[in-house]
C-alpha cells in the first residue's frame, strides 16, 4: 500500500476528520447499545408563580425521561381557590420533547396562585 | 497562485496554500448544497427522534457514497483507494465541523442540551454537509475553468498529476476539456456511472425528502396523477440525458438508438426511485404507513430523484 502524498495540512485535517466520525460513531453505537424501549416518561414541575400586568404566570418544566420521544405533549394546570369556586384551568402543549429532554414554558392564570393549590398533570402525547 | 508550487517537477506534497484553497472550496461547497438543510425544522427532528441504529445506517451509507463518488467522479477519478478513503474521511470531518459550527450558530443546539440532543441533529446534518464538501471540492474548481482556457491556476486538485510533469497543465487543460465534450476522457466503467447516478440522486432527492410536503402530495394524490408524475420523470429523464446536449451528456450517451435510450432511461428511474425511497426511509417517512402511501411518496419524491439523476448527473461527473 503505498502513502500518499499530503502536507501537514491535510494530514491535520485527516486526523481531525478521524478522530470526529471515529468520535460521532463511538457514540451513536455506545448509544444504540444502551438504548432501551421505555415510553415516553414526562414529569411536569411548577416553579413558583409570578404576578404580571393582567395576569399570575407559573413556570412549568416539562421532561421526557423515557427512551422514545413525545410529540404534542399537552400539561393541564389546575388551580383550585380556597373560596368554592369553579377550578380555573390552564394547558399548554410542547410540539416534541425528545428523549431526555426538557422544555420550559408557563400557564397563566386570573386569580392568585400564590394562595391557592396548584395541581400539574399531563394530558396526552402522540408518538412520533 | 500557485503555478510555480505545482509546476515545479519534484513537489511530492501539494503546497499547503493550495490544499487551503481546497479546503475552501469544499466548505463553500457543502455549505450550498446542505444550507437549505441546515435550515430546515424537519431535518432536526429526524436527529433528535431518530433511533441511533439508523443514524449508524445513514453514516454508512453516506461513507459508501463518498467513497463512490470520489473514486468514479470528476478529478480524482485515477486516485488510489487508500486516497480515496482518506478524502472521504476528511469531507467526513469537516461535514461534522460545519454542522456543528452552522447549528451552533443558529442556536439549535447549546453545549447544556443532552448529548442526545446534540449528537442527532449534527449527525444527520454533517452526512449532507459531507456529500456537499465532496462534490463541491471537485466541481467548484478546474473542470469548467480549464475548459474556458483558465487552467494554470485552477488545478490544486490535481496534486499527483502536477507534482509529477511540467506539461501537467496543458496535458490536464486537455483532458478536462474532453472529459466535458466526451471526446478523449477514458470511458467510465457501468459501476462508476451507476454510483455517480445514485449520488445525483440523493443529492438532488434528499433536499426535498424530508419535509412535509412530500407526505402530504402523497397522501391526497389521485392514482391517475401519481402515473402522471412517473410519466414526467421519465419523460425528463430521456430529454435530459438524450435529446437536451446537456452538459457532459455526450460522454456516456454513444447512441440514440432506441433500446439503448430506453434501457439508460430506466435505469437512471430505478435508481432515482431505490434512492428516494432510502432517504424517504430514512427521514422515518414509512414509518406506521400503508405500503400505498410509501409507494405514493417514492413516486413523489422520484421527479426530484430523477432529476438529479439525469441532470444532477451528468453535472457532477
Amino acid at each position: 500500500m503505498n502513502t500518499p502524498e499530503k502536507n501537514w495540512l491535510e494530514w491535520a485535517v485527516f486526523a481531525v476528520g478521524l478522530v470526529l466520525v471515529g468520535a460521532a460513531l463511538g457514540y451513536l453505537v455506545y448509544d444504540a447499545a444502551t438504548f432501551g424501549n421505555a415510553p415516553p416518561d414526562i414529569e411536569v414541575r411548577l416553579d413558583a408563580p409570578a404576578q404580571q400586568r393582567q395576569h399570575f404566570t407559573v413556570p412549568v418544566t416539562v421532561i421526557n425521561h423515557g427512551d422514545l420521544p413525545a410529540e404534542g405533549v399537552r400539561v393541564e394546570v389546575v388551580l383550585e381557590a380556597s373560596g368554592a369556586e369553579e377550578p380555573e384551568r390552564a394547558e399548554l402543549e410542547i410540539p416534541l420533547l425528545p428523549r431526555g429532554a426538557s422544555r420550559e414554558g408557563a400557564v397563566a392564570f386570573r386569580r392568585d396562585p400564590r394562595t391557592a393549590q396548584l395541581t400539574a398533570r399531563l394530558l396526552g402525547y402522540e408518538k412520533p | 497562485m500557485n503555478i510555480q508550487a505545482s509546476h515545479s517537477p519534484n513537489v511530492a506534497a501539494p503546497a499547503v496554500a493550495e490544499s487551503l484553497q481546497e479546503y475552501g472550496r469544499g466548505v463553500a461547497g457543502g455549505l450550498l448544497f446542505s444550507l437549505p438543510l441546515l435550515y430546515t425544522m424537519e431535518v432536526w427532528q429526524t436527529g433528535l427522534n431518530a433511533h441511533p441504529v439508523r443514524l449508524l445506517v445513514a453514516v454508512a451509507g453516506t461513507f459508501l457514497l463518498l467513497l463512490g463518488y470520489n473514486r468514479y467522479a470528476g478529478l480524482r477519478r485515477d486516485a488510489g483507494m487508500t486516497e480515496v478513503v482518506i478524502d472521504s474521511v476528511e469531507e467526513m470531518g469537516i461535514g461534522l465541523m460545519l454542522s456543528t459550527l452552522i447549528l451552533w450558530m443558529t442556536g439549535r443546539i447549546t453545549f447544556d442540551m443532552p448529548a442526545t440532543a446534540i449528537v442527532g441533529p449534527v449527525v444527520i446534518e454533517a452526512m449532507i454537509v459531507a456529500i456537499g464538501v465532496s462534490v463541491g471540492t471537485e466541481q467548484l474548481g478546474g473542470g469548467s475553468a480549464a475548459a474556458a482556457g483558465m487552467a494554470s491556476d485552477a488545478q490544486p486538485g490535481k496534486k499527483e498529476e502536477a507534482g509529477r510533469q511540467g506539461t501537467a497543465h496543458e496535458r490536464l487543460g486537455g483532458a478536462n476539456h474532453g472529459r466535458a465534450e466526451g471526446e478523449s476522457s477514458p470511458e467510465v466503467t457501468f459501476g462508476g456511472q451507476l454510483v455517480i447516478t445514485l449520488c445525483g440522486a440523493v443529492l438532488f432527492a434528499a433536499n426535498v425528502a424530508p419535509t412535509d410536503e412530500v407526505s402530504i402530495i402523497a397522501t391526497q394524490i389521485s392514482s391517475w396523477r401519481l402515473l402522471g408524475l412517473a410519466f414526467f420523470s421519465l419523460s425528463l429523464t430521456t430529454v435530459i440525458l438524450f435529446y437536451t446536449d446537456f452538459t457532459g451528456a455526450r460522454q456516456f450517451v454513444r447512441t440514440r438508438a432506441l433500446p439503448a435510450v430506453a434501457v439508460g432511461v430506466v435505469i437512471a428511474y430505478v435508481v432515482a426511485l431505490i434512492a428516494s425511497a432510502l432517504i424517504l426511509w430514512f427521514f422515518g417517512r414509512f414509518d406506521g404507513e400503508a405500503l400505498m402511501t410509501c409507494v405514493a411518496q417514492t413516486i413523489v419524491l422520484g421527479v426530484a430523484g430523477s432529476l438529479g439523476a439525469s441532470a444532477g448527473r451528468l453535472l457532477l461527473q
